[in-house]
């Protein structure tokens, strides 16, 4: 059975309703309304690197507006939040990925003498794919872990993505419709607040 | 929380009982000790919530709820912090624990005896038994009667157990079919409404899913609920954003008092005995810092975290893993399996997940990115898991030790080594391949697990001589009378059960005591 997809534009429906709590409310309502901000932590080479990576690492070529990840990203560095640890073998978080974003353009110069967001997306998949598994070429690959960075990269790509609320619409995800409480919690039980999935 | 009016205490008065955190180790003593009069202040590093006005269903806006001051992890298997283990605020990490609350079994008190390694408790389950009976009438544990596992209870669960959702229901299909033995859980939720002198009626669970970023009704049995409202009731003082810095002793070596920091300002409080209550990274980071008790050697050492490997599976079923009790089913068949070559054993979870957190371990753990990954997430409803919770050795090479490295308050950065030894390797395998047999058996597709360890436990332990451990089975520290060590960081070895129920039974202690 191939996976569901859900009907567009519920989530903005329901977090009107009185089906979602006040904090549960303003805390989706903020993320879904943010508008994109200048960044504050990168400069605009390392921005636009990074841009480019989390649109093969989350691509969104089907949305017409993209799900902001890169801004999340450097709003959270330049707060200087952290999620409380980090691999010893990495150094702290801001350096890390200034670090990383130099040399994803340090391997695309070396393979096809273009910055990395200057690539074509089978360019930068490859890119990509072989810092993943610990292979890129560039100086910066010496002495930072591409594995350990790659992993990190990606996992705040996807955190930032999967809690938007439009990507939890996506999902099927209806679990801010947080007011009543479940009763249909079995398998296959589905209650009138849950999106449907499209049949195929 | 703390409707009454709470009483305040004198910074320059030397209190009886000074308690640092406010999560299971510090929770249920407090209550105690101020039950028997005694003087007591809770100093707290986290903000004091109102889940109702401040728990949004929403994983990042519940980051909150996570200790972040930032932690090295180092090792073959180094460990993840942050939301996957410690806490902070008013109730700790009791805040975003998942309610899962089975008991010890008596052999989990002595893998030494029966296997040669790790060592044994220096009490028995009988020890524990008479705080297992009462924790669970007094936070209202809803489970099954009879319960399939461990000796004869004396006390039934006061509450029928919470109802099964998707993964449960499939998990306890496919272990039929194999023979495997499953129950509902016991799980520190209520099943229905629950009311206890002192902290007055909770309301039933609403089978929200969100134990683990928070609880919004009070139906969980998070300590800010339930013991600290009655510590401040029965005369308690808790002073939540206060953060220790430092431990100071007096010209005989007993801990006179401690430093902390609130709104930026250093602050001292006296007291006459102290509860260390941060768990097993941040109270011997503590004693370190302060560079007390260690005449062992084994402070920081000995760290140890649960074999905590997770399977997931894909199923043709709607399953819509964000409801319900996240811990709905149980099996403890496997807590000494037959065929097992490993010391020790664990415990079968059926697993409910938010979406974050899935889409993060996928990432992690999968390494997909790309189409792959949207087209994997867009499965989430019709994804169920199965984890284990087992025991995890001590090993020489597992401690922990104060980087050069300061963090944001200016204290050193903890370094934490982790890597999983022989045993949890065995054990793992052994898990692996009776979870990916359980999902087989009820209909799962493109199954695939995720290395974890949960829990962070050791680093203080608790012995028969100080010689070779930090604190005695009271969990008074063999050098410094007056300190006491209550909580995860004081267990010798881990035992395969989560760690809730039994911290607050150590917790527990008779006032006669001090």
């Amino acid at each position: 059975m191939p996976n569901p997809t859900y009907p567009p534009n519920t989530v903005r429906a329901l977090l009107h309703s009185d089906a979602v709590t006040p904090p549960t409310r303003a805390a989706l309502l903020e993320r879904l309304d943010a508008q994109p901000q200048a960044p504050q932590f990168f400069d605009a080479a390392e921005m636009a690197t990074l841009r480019a990576a989390c649109a093969r690492l989350i691509p969104q070529c089907e949305r017409e507006n993209p799900i902001e990840i890169a801004s999340s990203i450097d709003e959270r560095l330049a707060a200087g939040k952290g999620d409380g640890w980090r691999y010893d073998a990495l150094p702290p978080d801001g350096e890390a990925f200034r670090r990383g974003l130099r040399g994803l353009d340090q391997s695309a110069d070396g393979e096809h003498n273009a910055p990395f967001a200057a690539l074509n997306e089978t360019q930068q998949d490859a890119i990509l794919g072989s810092v993943q598994n610990g292979a890129a070429r560039g100086e910066v690959w010496q002495t930072l872990s591409g594995a350990r960075f790659f992993e990190e990269l990606l996992a705040d790509a996807t955190e930032n993505y999967y809690a938007h609320p439009l990507a939890q619409e996506e999902i099927g995800y209806a679990g801010f419709a947080d007011a009543p409480g479940w009763v249909e919690i079995e398998l296959n039980q589905r209650e009138a607040r849950e999106p449907e999935a499209n049949h195929v | 929380m703390f409707d009454t009016e709470m009483r305040e205490y004198s910074r320059d008065e030397s209190v009886d009982a000074l308690v640092i955190g406010t999560g299971s180790g510090g929770a249920p003593l407090l209550a105690r000790l101020a039950g028997a009069g005694l003087s007591v202040v809770a100093l707290e590093a986290g903000q004091k919530w109102n889940p109702a006005r401040d728990f949004a269903t929403d994983e990042k806006a519940q980051d909150k709820l996570f200790w972040t001051d930032e932690r090295l992890s180092a090792g073959n298997d180094p460990l993840h912090f942050g939301n996957n283990n410690s806490g902070i605020g008013v109730g700790g990490s009791t805040l975003h624990y998942t309610a899962y609350t089975p008991r010890v079994q008596p052999d989990d008190l002595r893998l030494f005896s029966d296997f040669g390694v790790a060592r044994d408790w220096p009490l028995s389950y009988a020890d524990l038994e008479p705080y297992y009976d009462e924790l669970e009438t007094f936070l209202g544990v809803s489970g099954p009667n009879p319960y399939p596992w461990g000796p004869p209870r004396a006390c039934p669960y006061p509450l029928a157990p919470l109802p099964l959702n998707g993964a449960a229901q499939l998990m306890e299909r496919a272990c039929q079919t194999l023979g495997i033995r499953t129950s509902p859980a016991a799980n520190a939720a209520l099943s229905a409404p629950y009311f206890r002198k002192g902290i007055g009626w909770r309301a039933a669970c609403t089978n929200r899913g969100f134990c683990q970023a928070g609880c919004s009704t009070g139906a969980k049995a998070s300590m800010d609920v339930t013991y600290l409202p009655l510590a401040v009731q029965l005369g308690a003082e808790i002073r939540p954003e206060c953060f220790v810095i430092n431990l100071e002793t007096d010209a005989a070596g007993q801990i006179s008092g401690v430093v902390y920091v609130e709104d930026g300002i250093e602050k001292r409080q006296k007291c006459r005995n102290l509860f260390l209550c941060g768990g097993a990274i941040e109270t011997p980071r503590m004693l370190m810092m302060s560079g007390l008790a260690n005449g062992s050697g084994q402070v920081g050492k000995n760290f140890m975290a649960h074999t905590g490997m997770q399977v997931w599976g894909r199923f043709d079923e709607e399953i819509r893993p964000y409801k319900g009790i996240p811990g709905s089913l149980i099996s403890e068949d496997t807590h000494r399996p037959k065929d097992a070559d490993f010391a020790g054993g664990y415990l079968l979870q059926s697993i409910g997940v938010m979406p974050v957190t899935y889409a993060s371990q996928v990432a992690r753990g999968r390494g997909l990115w790309g189409a792959e990954l949207r087209e994997h997430l867009r499965g989430y409803n019709h994804t169920a898991g199965i984890n284990i919770l087992g025991d995890c050795l001590p090993y020489e090479g597992n401690f922990l030790e104060l980087s050069d490295e300061k963090d944001a308050r200016g204290l050193p950065k903890p370094r934490i080594h982790f890597s999983n030894g022989e045993n949890e390797k065995k054990m793992n395998a052994h898990a692996e391949t009776i979870m990916r047999q359980v999902w087989e058996a009820a209909g799962a597709r493109d199954i695939w697990k995720f290395d974890r360890n949960a829990h962070i436990i050791g680093t203080a332990r608790m012995g028969n001589s100080g010689d070779d451990a930090v604190v005695d089975a009271d969990g008074k520290s063999f050098e410094i009378p007056n300190l006491n060590l209550p909580d995860t960081s004081r267990f010798p070895s881990a035992l395969s059960a989560n760690p809730g129920h039994t911290i607050w039974a150590l917790s527990l202690p008779p006032p006669h005591l001090f």
